[in-house]
């Protein structure tokens, strides 16, 4: 905590100082208009019903609930992913990596600082885009509070997990922009942000469950749409945990040799 | 206008050097909306499936032609991406200063922008194209009047993002924050401009402000020629529409550039907005 | 020639959303200055002098708002196309040249862009790498130069339109000491062979040793002008002669003293006496005559006429609002 308290302050007192509303206003917008399509297609197409497959492949025959929970999950791990993962090139870009690496601190203490802090700005930036949601009519059913709060605990894990070997290749490649984008249009196909990923053909599904992100969604869901007790939301969230808390300990395990890497490339990133 | 060519030339190296020899052209031009395509094909499958989604869009009815359809609003939108993408660059030399060399010289600027938007639009679009083409071809979802509706489409397609990207060129150019304007022509667009969905499904006043972007009936007249076999007789509208816009778009760019550069000159500053 | 009369930059104060304009700054104030073919032209200035600015009124990238500038008679307002080809600008930095292209490239991207013969066009880029050194690293890409390659190439660029009149901001900054040299060459060169050259410089030197004729300047007003050896002597700055004897010599004080010049009396690490004179004339000959009638023996003698840059440090220390103090702190901070 020594670490990570005095970075949430640092990364708190900048976000407050310069706040990135592009960034902002970018996964807001894909968030927001996620949904809108959504809707649009639902009444327009649909004629304000989904096919019969659809329920049975989702669980729920709530097509714009599904969704609009997918766009806030997908704007959740987006935003997390952005600030936990780049955290590391940010600093080696400023110049700064090299005295993080000379300073004693952990690396682990330190990123959960950067999270800590992203965790507060994102779950506005989420209910901004929920609030949105709600305004054009989509009905979200009262959740089970202790599911609802295991699964986000359980979600928070799983984007913390996958940022921390991404972070990894991000500063030992030195580039960011290709790697963040490509995890972001796979997760977008994968984890069945927007549709049951029980669509796509069996190879592409077990990615997807690879990704932790995916039973996340599950549990998020259940406690959303359908009010599951934590007990029958517990595989999931268990896989999620156990996936998310692997991905973790790689990404711990490759942070150290990255590091060396980036600071031997000179920090021209 | 010989020496407007040789300026094309020019951008036409630099575009070249800049995106060509990097990896980003296959992920952001080919792998991206490739995935992309595929997650917005999934995402509207379930209300297609709904009963009676047929009687409201008969294109539904067979899985090929709703991809072919939204592979279509890929690969125009992809083309005009990659546009605001090369403009985004290009507001880029405001800062590094090759800006200010640029204005130097006594090339036309009408021309620089124009050669630095079809530029980058060969650059970028090729891949995806060809894979547009060959995906067409090898699924039988190419349904044209006759072959040299092949030729009109790409017209339809080309023209209008040059136009548009001109237009962008000499927007950003002399915009403080681009960042956000890209921002603000990313996702927005593919929305308005209907990509993902039939412009019917939209409500008229996005259909009103999509209309003001050249994407929006390119995409009409792509689909049509290429989808549903019509001939240009059955165009005719859209392509007056989209001469008639592409003609604005190039008048606003000329306006922008001179009055960017005359406010560069007085101030200093080219930043314009 | 290009000529400016009474040539006035003003810049609009900054808009601010919601609240007034901020003041407006006149950055040159009725500037009248001519600079002919075949001679480098030095325009030297104290504190924001208006320098950079006025250099880019003659390149086109800024308007005056009164006054007029031409270049061998077509005004820059109404020519400013046909003016482009005629001039160009070297500033200082290696800004101005595309990281992802070769030198080779970049010469022959502007070479396009200034519509430059296609006959002459690769003949050219050869003689310009050959002449600020790139030859070698004529296929590299800019991104793997050096600082210094990157502004050798600037240079380059600069003169890919065989300007006829080169506009040189700052062009030495931060260069290594024998390539700033090799540039002196290159800038007295072009001159003799007819270019017209406008030069600004923080290196005092570097002006006095190229240019013909120097225009000082003050918060965008001329204050001198003239060769730097005029600019030099107009100052009535002193020249020092410092000389030192074998030993002690008692009538040699009441020799210089008849001399009438300002004079300080003291000794050297060796305990020998040292004399420092000071006098707006040169009176080497006449200290040194003097001193051994008076039976010294000498054992050094040094001369040390006034420079440009001592000319301009007096300047900024009569300049009533610059002030002494951050006049000096402003040519010594260089």
């Amino acid at each position: 905590m020594a670490t990570a308290l005095p970075t949430l302050r640092r990364n708190w007192l900048v976000t407050m100082r310069a706040y990135q509303w592009t960034y902002f206003v970018g996964t807001l917008a894909t968030g927001i208009l996620t949904v809108g399509l959504a809707y649009l297609a639902f009444h327009a197409i649909g004629g304000g019903r989904a096919g019969g497959g659809f329920a049975a492949a989702a669980g729920t025959a709530d097509y714009l609930g599904y969704v609009t929970v997918g766009a806030a999950a997908s704007m959740f791990s987006v935003r997390m992913v952005l600030w936990v993962a780049k955290a590391q090139i940010t600093e080696q870009r400023e110049g700064t990596l090299e005295s993080q690496v000379l300073a004693p601190a952990r690396r682990l203490p330190y990123l959960i600082g950067v999270g800590l802090q992203a965790l507060t700005t994102t779950v506005v930036e989420v209910v901004v885009m929920l609030a949105f949601a709600i305004m054009i009519g989509v009905r979200l059913p009262a959740p089970d509070p202790v599911t609802l709060l295991a699964a986000f605990v359980a979600a928070s894990v799983a984007v913390f997990g996958i940022s921390v070997p991404l972070s990894a290749i991000m500063i030992s490649v030195g580039e960011a922009h290709i790697t963040q984008n490509t995890l972001f249009v796979a997760m977008g196909l994968l984890c069945g942000f927007t549709f049951p990923p029980g669509y796509l053909p069996d190879p592409l599904r077990w990615l997807g469950e690879a990704l932790p992100i995916t039973s996340a969604l599950r549990a998020l869901r259940a406690a959303t749409l359908e009010h599951a007790p934590l007990s029958a939301a517990a595989p999931d969230l268990l896989l999620c945990l156990a996936l998310g808390l692997a991905y973790l300990a790689v990404g711990l395990r490759l942070l150290g040799p990255a590091e060396r890497i980036a600071i031997q490339r000179g920090g021209s990133a | 206008m010989r020496a407007a060519l040789r300026v094309f030339a020019a951008e036409g190296l630099k575009q070249h050097r800049r995106i060509f020899g990097s990896k980003l052209v296959v992920f952001s031009m080919l792998l991206w909306p490739v995935l992309t395509l595929a997650t917005t094909y999934y995402t509207v499958l379930p209300v297609t499936e709904a009963p009676g989604a047929a009687d409201r869009w008969p294109l539904v009815a067979q899985p090929g032609r709703l991809l072919a359809f939204l592979a279509a609003g890929a690969l125009a939108y992809t083309f005009f991406f990659s546009l605001v993408q090369s403009a985004w660059h290009f507001s880029w030399e405001r800062v590094s200063g090759t800006l200010e060399a640029m204005f130097l010289t006594p090339a036309s600027r009408m021309a620089l922008v124009l050669a630095n938007g079809s530029s980058a639009l060969v650059q970028n679009a090729w891949l995806f194209g060809c894979f547009g083409i060959a995906a067409a071809v090898a699924t039988g979802t190419l349904h044209l009047a006759h072959p040299g509706m092949l030729a009109v489409a790409a017209l339809a397609l080309l023209v209008p993002a040059v136009a548009w990207g001109a237009f962008l060129n000499s927007l950003l150019m002399f915009s403080r924050d681009s960042a956000f304007l890209y921002t603000l022509l990313d996702d927005p667009l593919w929305f308005i401009a209907g990509v993902r969905l039939p412009l019917f499904a939209l409500p008229v006043w996005i259909t009103a402000i999509g209309l003001a972007f050249p994407l929006t009936t390119s995409l009409v007249v792509l689909r049509g020629a290429l989808l549903d076999g019509k001939d240009v007789g059955d165009l005719a509208g859209q392509f007056a529409f989209l001469a008639g816009l592409s003609a604005v778009l190039l008048g606003l760019t000329a306006l922008l550039l001179r009055v960017g550069e005359r406010h560069a000159q007085r101030t200093g500053s080219l930043q314009l907005f | 020639m290009i000529v400016t009369q009474e040539l006035r930059k003003t810049f609009p104060g900054q808009r601010k959303l919601f609240r007034p304009a901020g003041p407006a700054t006149d950055a040159v104030d009725g500037l009248s200055l001519s600079i002919p073919p075949g001679a480098v032209t030095g325009l030297l200035g104290l504190n924001g002098a208006g320098k950079t600015t006025t250099i880019k009124v003659l390149a086109t990238l800024l308007r005056p708002t009164s006054g007029s500038v031409t270049v061998d008679g077509l005004d820059v307002v109404t020519h400013a196309r046909e003016i482009r080809r005629r001039i160009n600008l070297i500033a200082g930095g290696e800004r101005m040249v595309y990281a992802r292209l070769t030198g080779r490239e970049n010469l022959w991207y502007f070479g396009q862009l200034y519509d430059v013969p296609r006959a002459v066009l690769n003949t050219r880029i050869d003689e310009l790498l050959e002449l600020v050194g790139l030859t070698d690293a004529a296929g590299t890409v800019v991104e793997r130069y050096s600082r210094g390659m990157r502004q050798r190439l600037s240079i380059a660029r600069g003169l890919i339109n065989a300007p006829a009149y080169l506009l040189l901001d700052e062009p030495t900054l931060g260069l290594d000491a024998p390539i700033a040299r090799d540039l002196r060459a290159v800038v007295a060169n072009l001159a003799r062979d007819g270019v017209g050259v406008l030069l600004t410089s923080h290196y005092l030197a570097e002006v006095e040793q190229l240019c013909g004729h120097v225009y000082v300047v003050d918060r965008g007003r001329l204050v001198a002008q003239g060769s730097p050896t005029a600019l030099t002597a107009g100052t009535r700055l002193p020249h020092t002669v410092e000389l030192t004897l074998a030993e002690h010599a008692p009538a040699v004080s009441a020799a210089v003293a008849a001399l009438g010049a300002e004079f300080e009396v003291g000794v050297d690490a060796e305990e020998r006496p040292t004399f420092l004179l000071r006098s707006p004339e040169d009176l080497a000959g006449e200290l040194a005559t003097a001193v051994v009638r008076a039976g010294g023996a000498i054992v050094r003698l040094e001369v040390n006429p006034p420079t440009l840059e001592d000319a301009i440090l007096a300047m900024a220390g009569a300049s009533p609002a610059v002030g002494a103090e951050s006049g000096r702190a402003a040519v010594a901070a260089r």
